[in-house]
């Protein structure tokens, strides 16, 4: 009776023993969690969010892995380690995209900026040269208003730039350049009507 | 014999403590968040969601718990209700934010076409008044945060976009009730002034020449037997608006006068001129009055040299209180009148009624 018990009791204690002889793989876990921060941090929500949204997902998936394993007698952790590994992969680039996407837009609004003053300054010289007759004049001076809130606005962007929004700054410029753009047509036309006269 | 059947229990309890896992639960809240989140419901539908995601990671963390506790103990049940829960929460909030996202697209869209409204009225009524800078430059910041609202609600970022547009507003409503204020005092002397015109019309019935002019309309009439024999498009000073009262007001006076001395090319440096006889009795009488309130500074002169005169034409208001007519104009008006001639200023012979009727003013 003694030593049927004793088997008993061994019987439980190999299935216990099983159950819990596989590690879960917190280091994989840790690296991948972080790595996401990371990627998070750099701002990739903002720049890359598809992609982002995509490592989000996975991550959340790879953890949904490892519970799955963990709750088997025999855990398994060798699938649950290559997602983790791929997550973390999937990080690098993620934050790689972001980081390439933010110079390019960084330069994009450099760019813009540039454009920019150099159509005010067109504009500026469009002015001197536009008709003063009938409407003209006080069309200039709303124009000259115009330009001066466009001035302003590009001063505006450059500040937006130097404090790492690139998004607001973006936004903002494309304004700017359309807001310009159409002075720069208005006075050309007007230019143009004077010349035809 | 005894072995064996030790075994085979084992194995049954290990096939019977194979509960079902909440995998397939957690699975459907995390795409049903997904589908959430591509509905932007963190932004029209944040708090939802934000329990949506809550409910999540206690599904999770529930599970990571009762996965460390002995096999034969655990229990997932607490596990799928929070799945469940998330599930149906983010369901809620994706509905709630596309219906969000619509009515909001439809908020900026309305919010466009107003604002268009009130860029349009101060174009069509506000634009000549002598506004100060900051109305003027309330009215292009107005226009420039509209552009950006536009450019923000092109990109699919209506939060951003009714952000802008409502700084739009703010500065749109700034200029046109400063310059709605302006033109409602300006009126308030209408009845002053339709009195003017009426007794200036009626004079010209004998068959005499009167000149009306009419600041605000931008116009100078000649009356004959009641009727109007020309019109002409008019210029007058920057300070327009007011009635003059000293030298260098740059306003245009208001009221009954004459010609008094026609001034042919070389008289004038403008052209053609017609003097009239600025400052009247009345003007005199004010000047003193106001002079004598402080209102005048002791050292100011009433002015004098008020003309109708040429180089008009230049679309603005930029004598220094004369009439200014284009040449072609002045020709003819000079042709037309003599000395002695009446002119009649008044700021505006239509009531406000009818200048802003059909204007959401």
């Amino acid at each position: 009776m003694k030593s049927k018990l004793i088997i008993a009791i061994a019987a439980m204690g190999i299935a216990v023993l099983f159950s819990s002889c596989a590690k879960v793989p917190q280091t994989e876990i840790d690296a991948a969690t972080a790595a996401v921060q990371e990627v998070k941090d750099a701002g990739a929500d903002l720049y890359v969010p598809e992609a982002y949204a995509a490592l989000v997902d996975s991550m959340k998936s790879a953890n949904e892995k490892v519970e799955v394993a963990k709750a088997k007698w025999f855990p398994n952790y060798s699938k649950s380690k290559e997602l983790l590994a791929v997550v973390s992969q999937m990080a690098i680039d993620t934050k790689a995209k972001s980081e390439a996407r933010k110079v390019e837009l960084k330069a994009e609004v450099e760019a813009m900026i540039v454009e920019v003053k150099a159509l005010v300054e067109e504009n500026k010289a469009l002015v001197a040269k536009a008709p003063r007759g009938k409407e003209g004049k006080a069309a200039l001076e709303a124009i000259n208003s115009d330009i001066a809130v466009a001035e302003t606005t590009v001063t505006e962007v450059e500040a937006l730039l130097a404090n790492g929004d690139l998004i607001g700054s973006n936004d903002k410029i494309k304004a700017v350049k359309e807001k310009a753009t159409s002075i720069k047509a208005e006075l050309e036309e007007a230019i143009a009507k004077k010349g035809g006269k | 014999m005894f072995s064996i059947a030790t075994i085979a229990i084992s194995i049954s309890i290990i096939i019977v403590s194979q509960k079902e896992l909440p995998t397939e639960d957690l699975k459907l809240a995390r795409e049903a968040l997904t589908f959430a989140k591509e509905a932007e419901a963190n932004i029209y539908s944040e708090k939802i969601y934000k329990e949506s995601v809550g409910l999540y990671d206690s599904a999770m963390a529930n599970w990571s718990r009762e996965n460390d506790r002995f096999i034969l103990v655990r229990d997932y049940s607490l596990v799928i209700s929070f799945a469940k829960r998330s599930k149906k929460k983010a369901e809620e909030a994706r509905e709630e934010s596309i219906k969000k996202s619509v009515n909001l697209n439809n908020d900026v869209k309305a919010a466009f076409v107003n604002l268009a409204k009130k860029i349009e009225l101060y174009n069509k009524l506000f634009k000549d008044l002598p506004l100060s800078k900051s109305v003027f430059d309330a009215h292009n910041k107005s226009k420039m945060f509209l552009s950006e609202s536009k450019i923000a609600h092109e990109n699919g970022k209506l939060k951003e976009a009714e952000i802008l547009f409502k700084k739009a507003e703010i500065y749109v409503n700034h200029a046109n009730v400063a310059a709605a204020k302006m033109l409602r005092d300006y009126f308030n002397d209408h009845s002053k002034w339709k009195n003017l015109a009426n007794d200036a019309i009626a004079a010209s019935r004998g068959g005499n020449k009167v000149i009306l002019v009419d600041k605000f309309a931008r116009k100078l009439y000649v009356y004959q037997s009641g009727k109007v024999l020309r019109s002409y498009d008019a210029e007058f000073g920057p300070n327009w608006m007011a009635h003059k009262e000293r030298a260098g007001d740059k306003a245009t006076p208001e009221g009954n006068y004459r010609i008094t001395k026609k001034k042919e090319r070389g008289n004038t440096i403008y052209h053609k001129a017609l003097l009239l006889d600025y400052p009247n009795s009345e003007d005199k009488i004010r000047f003193a009055a106001k002079k004598r309130q402080g209102l005048i500074s002791r050292s100011a002169g009433i002015g004098n040299l008020i003309e109708i005169h040429g180089h008009g034409g230049q679309g603005f208001n930029w004598t220094s209180g004369c009439v200014g007519l284009r040449d072609k104009d002045i020709d003819d008006l000079y042709r037309l009148v003599s000395s002695g001639t009446r002119v009649t200023i008044v700021g505006s012979v239509e009531p406000l009624s009818v200048i802003t009727k059909g204007l959401d003013f």
